[in-house]
């Protein structure tokens, strides 16, 4: 349990060549004592390359990392006492279940009772009680995902558990559970736990921070809901949120409004200062309703399909050239012709050059 | 369909079963027969189809003095030699592999496939070229005819083996697992003994067999670097041979020198029926 600074932080895997490519371009960042962390991203972003340098596998090209405020950069991954769980189960083939979870204590010398407890009270959480003597490599492969993460939280005060996407290879069912139990283990030990993945639904249930990242850069830092209303960036926008963000190409008209296809939409932001006129409005879906008996912010669209998805509606309709999707209740009552819809001035988010004005 | 399937498969694997088994049934009728028996056609049932007698064993243990080869003492120096030689290769060959494995080493153009190449290409030179360097070098650290010497030299031609196998079974040992341990809190050299080494013990095994096969198997060497002081077994064997082609005696000691052999072969296989060393050979 610490708290972890990571500082000016950067990291090129060739560093001494003339053009070096960096995975991780510089960032600095603070990971709380007993929060839960996710880190969110497309595939090759630098996320992993992130949890290897927090856990001493990678040492990073520049920058300072710290536990507790105390410098662990040059410290070796054995003296960090860091858990670490892969995307891919890491057992200990020749090893029973409970000599692979008794592992990382024995490496410590923690004594054979303590051992024995605390080897029984995650496998009680994992539900390998009744493999504990069998050899690891018989069971499958998601019980083969439990015992690696079970090495990971057999440790109480292990400075953080950092999993590289988990639970890919367990079953939507207990997929859920598993991250329930996650959720009760930090909020019973007060683990920092941090999670990489790139299943934004993982990151948005499991975490109370997420950290977005997109080409080696670290792009908002915030709580699910920050990141849904408020995207730092389009590609949070986009890349957050099912559907994702309707963004359209407009030009600034007044102070606080932005011009689409003809229509005046009011937003909540000042648009006096911008270089240029040039931006772009982003609107949830979700917010995007049909107009009742507003009278301004509304804009006259052709709908195009509509499909049921269960829970909800989705309407695809075309403004121009413009395609904008909006998530209505299933009860809602959808015109075939003259749709009317109302984009509400407080969910707008502009931007320019891509960043949130 | 099915049963011609089931009646051509054991088909095959008596024929087979026969080609494999046949020479070591000649050789060992024929170690029981004397000069007469031999030459006197084809026979296989013994009391029935000829006398068996004992000469031909015999001759492998009696003293030179009495007639004899006795191939007692280069047998076990035989043993002796292969299994030092295996057993230092193998742990040589190991940590080496572990170190191409999972370290990058670079000076100039040489990364850590040309140096497991270079292992390798030991292997790929015909024997003579290496048996003049080997013997100056023997002789100038006072080696020649000795079983160190030997041992120097069979370390030599084994470790490439041993490595070459070593560093494709690492490369199929995820790195993962070094890591994790790590993570658990392993220094380096726990992590490769308690996590990785484990892992690979069918790796080990089949480096280890093929090592002591070369290693038993070896005339060449053994021939040009010792000459009263010390003989391996293969060396003795062939001085068995004389004007008369002593069949029995040569046929006792083929069955006596491949008998490790059948051993080695006989734990392996307990190991493969058992599936350990599934991935270990390709």
């Amino acid at each position: 349990m610490a708290k972890i600074d990571l500082s000016k932080i950067s990291h090129s895997y060739n560093p001494n060549d003339l053009n070096p490519v960096y995975a991780l371009n510089p960032f600095s960042m603070t990971w709380e004592n007993g929060n839960r962390y996710a880190i969110l991203g497309p595939s090759g972003c630098g996320k992993t390359t992130m949890l290897n340098i927090v856990s001493g596998l990678v040492r990073p090209s520049a920058g300072r990392i710290l536990f507790d405020d105390k410098d662990v950069t040059d410290l070796k991954t054995e003296d960090r006492n860091i858990a670490q769980v892969f995307q891919f189960p890491v057992i200990y083939n020749t090893m029973t279940v409970y000599e692979n979870l008794a592992f990382p204590l024995k490496c410590r010398d923690f004594s054979k009772s303590k051992t024995d407890e605390r080897v029984n009270s995650v496998a009680e959480t994992l539900n390998l009680k009744s493999f504990l003597n069998s050899p690891a490599r018989k069971l499958t492969a998601d019980q083969k995902q439990l015992i690696s993460l079970g090495r990971g939280l057999v440790r109480e005060d292990v400075a953080a558990v950092l999993m590289d996407e988990p639970l890919t290879v367990i079953d939507p069912d207990l997929k859920f559970r598993l991250r329930r139990n996650l959720k009760e283990i930090n909020e019973q030990y007060k683990t920092t736990l941090v999670y990489v993945t790139h299943d934004q639904n993982e990151a948005m249930t499991f975490a109370d921070n997420i950290i977005v990242m997109s080409e080696g850069e670290v792009v908002q830092t915030g709580s699910p809901k920050e990141l849904f209303e408020r995207p730092n960036t389009t590609f949070v926008g986009y890349f957050i949120g099912s559907p994702a963000m309707n963004l359209f190409e407009s030009e600034v008209s007044s102070n606080d409004s932005v011009k689409i296809n003809n229509n005046l939409i009011k937003t909540h932001t000042n648009l006096s200062n911008l270089k240029t006129k040039n931006i772009k409005l982003g609107i949830r879906s979700e917010f995007i309703k049909i107009a009742q008996n507003q009278n301004e912010n509304l804009i006259d669209v052709n709908v195009e399909k509509v499909e049921d998805l269960g829970n909800y509606k989705l309407i695809t309709a075309k403004m121009g050239d413009f395609t904008i999707k909006s998530k209505v209740t299933r009860e809602t009552e959808i015109p075939s012709q003259n749709v009317k819809l109302h984009i509400p001035a407080e969910k707008c988010c502009v931007y320019q050059d891509n960043k949130l004005i | 369909m099915n049963k011609l399937y089931i009646f051509l498969k054991y088909f095959f694997i008596v024929v087979w079963t026969v080609f494999v088994v046949a020479p070591f049934l000649w050789a060992l009728t024929t170690s029981f027969k004397d000069f007469q028996s031999v030459n006197g056609g084809v026979t296989y049932i013994p009391w029935v189809d000829f006398e068996p007698n004992l000469e031909g064993w015999k001759v492998l243990i009696k003293s030179p003095a009495r007639g004899g080869v006795d191939i007692i003492e280069p047998y076990f120096n035989s043993l002796f030699v292969t299994c030092t030689a295996s057993l230092i290769s193998i742990i040589l060959g190991t940590l080496s592999a572990y170190a191409l494995s999972r370290y990058t080493f670079k000076a100039g153009f040489v990364k850590n496939n040309d140096i497991t190449f270079f292992f390798i290409s030991q292997r790929i030179m015909p024997p003579i070229v290496l048996s003049i360097p080997f013997f100056l070098f023997l002789s100038s650290i006072n080696l020649l005819d000795s079983l160190t010497g030997l041992i120097v030299v069979y370390i030599v031609l084994l470790m490439p083996i041993a490595v070459w196998i070593m560093v494709d079974f690492f490369n199929k040992v995820p790195r993962e697992i070094d890591e994790t341990a790590l993570i658990d809190g392993c220094n380096p050299y726990q992590a490769f003994l308690k996590v990785v080494l484990p892992n690979s013990i069918p790796g080990l095994i089949v480096a280890g067999m093929f090592c002591i096969i070369f290693g038993w198997i070896d005339f060449f060497f053994a021939f040009i670097l010792t000459f009263t002081e010390v003989q391996l077994l293969p060396v003795k064997i062939v001085a068995l041979n004389s004007s008369v082609t002593p069949w029995w005696s040569l046929s006792a000691s083929a069955l006596v020198s491949v008998a490790p052999l059948i051993i080695v072969a006989f734990i392996v296989e307990r190991y493969l029926s058992k599936g350990n060393l599934s991935g270990a050979i390709k």
